[in-house]
């Protein structure tokens, strides 16, 4: 029955299983999981990227990140997004939607992700999740919860709302899936996930280095994150690309062998167009931080219960994204600016992806706050998921502008 | 004049009579842009409190320099309005994260790029929970009484029990008031236009309350008098996003279809949900709203569904219009759900996109005039 439905993540799981790399077996883990999960009837958890999936993990449900699902589908097969956003759109979703979102209810609707028994969100880091979250609830029947997070983090006692928030959501899940917390397991996942996160911090450190070991997105972490937080398998696969960088950086090897600028790119990064950053290398520009890679997440103490879940909940809020789009403009322009200085940016490139309002209506406040800093910044309209909106030509366009034009300031 | 025309003339313009002889007089007027912000605080605290519109805005020229061209365009032309200073009545402006478009659209505000109407000039930032629980409640009571003493200190002034609780008093009488309105509405041949109850719904947001429950007096006495329309088409149900001109009510109801309902920020959504009077004030104002009718920005598809059923049984709906602006993110997909949910018990729905200006309405009227036929044709 499994093979003959969500044939494109079958056949991903088919062939991640088969490769001797850590990564791929750490995809494979998920993905074989979720399968499991079909077969036995062990209840299965739509939770949003912003919500890490531990507390999941723990009680020995099945998670299912949605826009990892996504994600990962289109390097088996680059048409999936397309058709699930059509789907979405056919169903009247409108185009101008975040299309990560408008994948997901486009697979939910053609039925090419296995349905949930219940459904996390975080409401986070936009309202385009909200809309999204609560469609799949409402084409699914699954019951949802919905994390409520205050909107200055720094303000009065926002800090312990959202703890509780948090708290509830592990009653939540006990509620609608009868098991019980076991704060022991819940240990042994968070003292896992508290190393994977030790080894990706360290990974960004090494990112800051000149010439950059890395350009681009470095998706093993993304999907540590989303998919098997917790699990031995995701950090095994940091730990290994740790080493890879570290050995790298032993040898001299660097991304850029030309390195003349260091680019922050300051979002998700373009999904479809694979060889963008390859051809940015070409041009002498390396990427050394991809937003979608921010985690600063501080390690859990798991000494309590009660510790655990503080810890737990402040780190989902270090998650790629929602540090960024939560409170005021101010805020988001102090991290980038923070980001091109810890890792020696000489300019910054913001991919005004359509659903994300939350950038595209501060490009004024952002531009007038880098031109005071003198960081050249790109603000360009892009869909990071669906090539069909701006093509990848026009994409390069205004990019090698740019980066020409930040050359020439610099000679 | 009579009441509604006096409505009318309030709704056509930003500024009107009212508010000049508040400011005359010395009044302070405080602008807010949700329907989440308890105007009864504000009330308290001696000042008007005002609903943001871009009512006369011709362009969004100078508002681009800072939004994209995908914000939203009320956005886009309020932002172009306050840098032209067309808001200069206002003392403050309170928001919150209504969504993605005006929580930056209030940033531009606050960051200097507005030349300011006075100064010192009060900004406040509302955090509203997405949901209703108890804890959510209780986090925006704190909330509200974080926004009290913001007020008392910007303004010199004390909000004092007794005050708000007259301020209560007096928007719960207003909410009354409406309801009356409403119920001409369930007539078979209803004395009063979606038009009309739109211009009344917008000088409720820019009026003095007790002024503007006077006027809404008089006009519901002046509606036992008059004559109802039975010549219409259908009964239609007007939903979606903001809407404050009126010339798109009058435009479907040109054609035939009488709005006799509404699931609207400047409507129902404002007004419908009492605050308890014997509660602790700040407590019953947090419950309140909260748990008010919800917009999208609420995490409540089954609660808005279920009102909005309710609607199309208590007003005898024909047809559900649901209308949205380009890039409205949260009406968007709310469209579409609610179009999934009513196709379920057959209720007709169209959806209309529109801009914040009617530019031109051809295609509008021939969307509106097939929706009409359909709904005849049922």
């Amino acid at each position: 029955m499994v093979g003959e439905k969500y044939q494109v993540h079958r056949q991903m799981y088919e062939a991640m299983r088969g490769r001797d790399s850590p990564s791929a077996r750490m995809v494979a883990g998920w993905l074989g999981g979720v399968f499991d999960a079909i077969e036995s009837g062990r209840p299965i958890v739509y939770h949003s990227f912003a919500l890490f999936s531990e507390v999941i993990v723990a009680m020995d449900l099945q998670p299912l990140c949605c826009e990892a699902w996504d994600m990962i589908a289109s390097s088996v097969d680059p048409m999936h997004p397309a058709r699930s956003i059509d789907t979405a759109h056919e169903a009247g979703i409108p185009p101008e939607m975040c299309s990560y979102d408008k994948a997901i209810i486009g697979s939910v609707l053609q039925e090419t992700v296995p349905p949930p028994a219940m459904i996390a969100l975080s409401a986070t880091p936009c309202q385009n999740v909200y809309i999204t979250y609560q469609a799949v609830a409402q084409l699914t029947g699954a019951p949802l919860h919905v994390s409520d997070i205050p909107y200055d983090l720094d303000e009065r006692g926002a800090m312990e709302y959202w703890i509780g928030q948090y708290r509830d959501l592990i009653s939540f899940l006990e509620e609608h899936s009868g098991r019980k917390m076991d704060y022991d397991r819940l240990r042994e996942v968070v003292e896992e996930s508290n190393r994977c996160v030790e080894y990706w911090l360290e990974l960004l450190e090494l990112q800051k280095l000149r010439p950059a070991p890395r350009s681009g997105p470095l998706w093993t972490g993304t999907y540590a994150g989303m998919t098997a937080f917790g699990l031995p398998s995701s950090t095994a696969a940091v730990k290994a690309l740790l080493d890879r960088v570290k050995q790298d950086v032993a040898e001299g090897k660097t991304a850029v062998p030309d390195e003349r600028i260091r680019v922050v790119w300051f979002h998700f990064p373009v999904g479809w167009d694979t060889g963008l950053i390859d051809w940015m290398g070409e041009l002498g520009a390396a990427v050394p931080y991809v937003e979608m890679d921010g985690y600063h997440a501080e390690p859990v103490d798991t000494s309590s219960p009660e510790s655990m879940i503080r810890g737990m909940a402040r780190r989902a809020l270090e998650v790629p994204m929602v540090k960024i789009a939560q409170g005021e403009t101010g805020q988001y322009i102090e991290d980038l600016l923070y980001v091109v200085e810890q890792w020696h940016g000489d300019c910054a490139i913001i991919a005004g992806h359509p659903g994300c309002k939350w950038i595209s209506s501060a490009y004024g406040l952002i531009r007038d706050a880098c031109r005071e800093r003198n960081v050249p910044v790109l603000l360009y309209d892009v869909d990071l998921v669906d090539f069909r909106v701006v093509s990848a030509e026009e994409s390069r366009t205004r990019i090698g502008e740019f980066l020409q034009m930040v050359l020439e300031q610099r000679n | 004049m009579t009441a509604l025309e006096d409505f009318g003339r309030v709704a056509a313009s930003l500024d009107n009579p009212y508010i000049e002889r508040w400011k005359h007089e010395g009044g302070k007027v405080v602008g807010y842009y949700c329907t989440y912000v308890p105007v009864e605080l504000i009330h308290a605290a001696g000042m008007l409190p005002f609903r943001m519109r871009a009512t006369g805005s011709k362009s969004t020229d100078l508002g681009d320099v800072y939004v994209s061209s995908s914000t939203c365009t009320f956005c886009r032309h309020s932002l172009d309005q306050a840098m032209r200073g067309a808001y200069g009545f206002l003392d403050g402006l309170v928001s919150l994260f209504s969504c993605d478009h005006i929580r930056r659209t209030y940033d531009v505000w606050k960051h200097g790029k507005v030349e300011l109407p006075c100064s010192p000039f009060y900004f406040e930032f509302l955090s509203v929970p997405v949901k209703a629980e108890p804890a959510n409640v209780r986090w925006l009571a704190g909330e509200l009484d974080r926004f009290k003493r913001s007020l008392e200190e910007h303004f010199n002034v004390t909000i004092t029990d007794e005050a708000l609780a007259r301020s209560i008093r007096l928007y719960n009488e207003r909410r009354l008031l409406l309801r009356r309105l409403y119920e001409f509405r369930k007539r078979d041949a209803p004395p009063v236009s979606g038009a009309e109850v739109l211009e009344v719904l917008i000088s409720a947001t820019a009026m003095p309350p007790e002024e503007f429950n006077q006027v809404l007096r008089q006009a519901l006495v002046e509606l036992e008098g008059r004559e109802g329309r039975s010549d219409y088409r259908a009964r239609l149900l007007l939903g979606g996003v903001d809407l404050d001109d009126p010339g798109y009510v009058r435009l479907i109801e040109d054609l035939g279809g009488l709005v006799v309902a509404d699931f609207l920020c400047f409507g129902i959504r404002d007004f419908w949900d009492m605050t308890d009077e014997d509660g602790e004030p700040l407590a019953a104002l947090a419950k309140r709203y909260v748990s008010n009718v919800s917009c999208p920005r609420m995490i409540d598809r089954p609660g808005r569904q279920q009102f909005l059923d309710d609607l199309v049984k208590d007003y005898r709906v024909d047809g559900v219009l649901l209308q949205r602006m380009k890039y409205c993110d949260l009406w968007g997909g709310e469209c579409a759900m609610t179009q999934w949910d009513l196709a379920k018990n057959g209720t007709p729905c169209m959806i209309l996109e529109r801009e914040y200006l009617m530019g031109p309405v051809g295609q509008m009227r021939t969307r509106v005039q097939a929706f009409l036929e359909t709904i005849e044709g049922c």
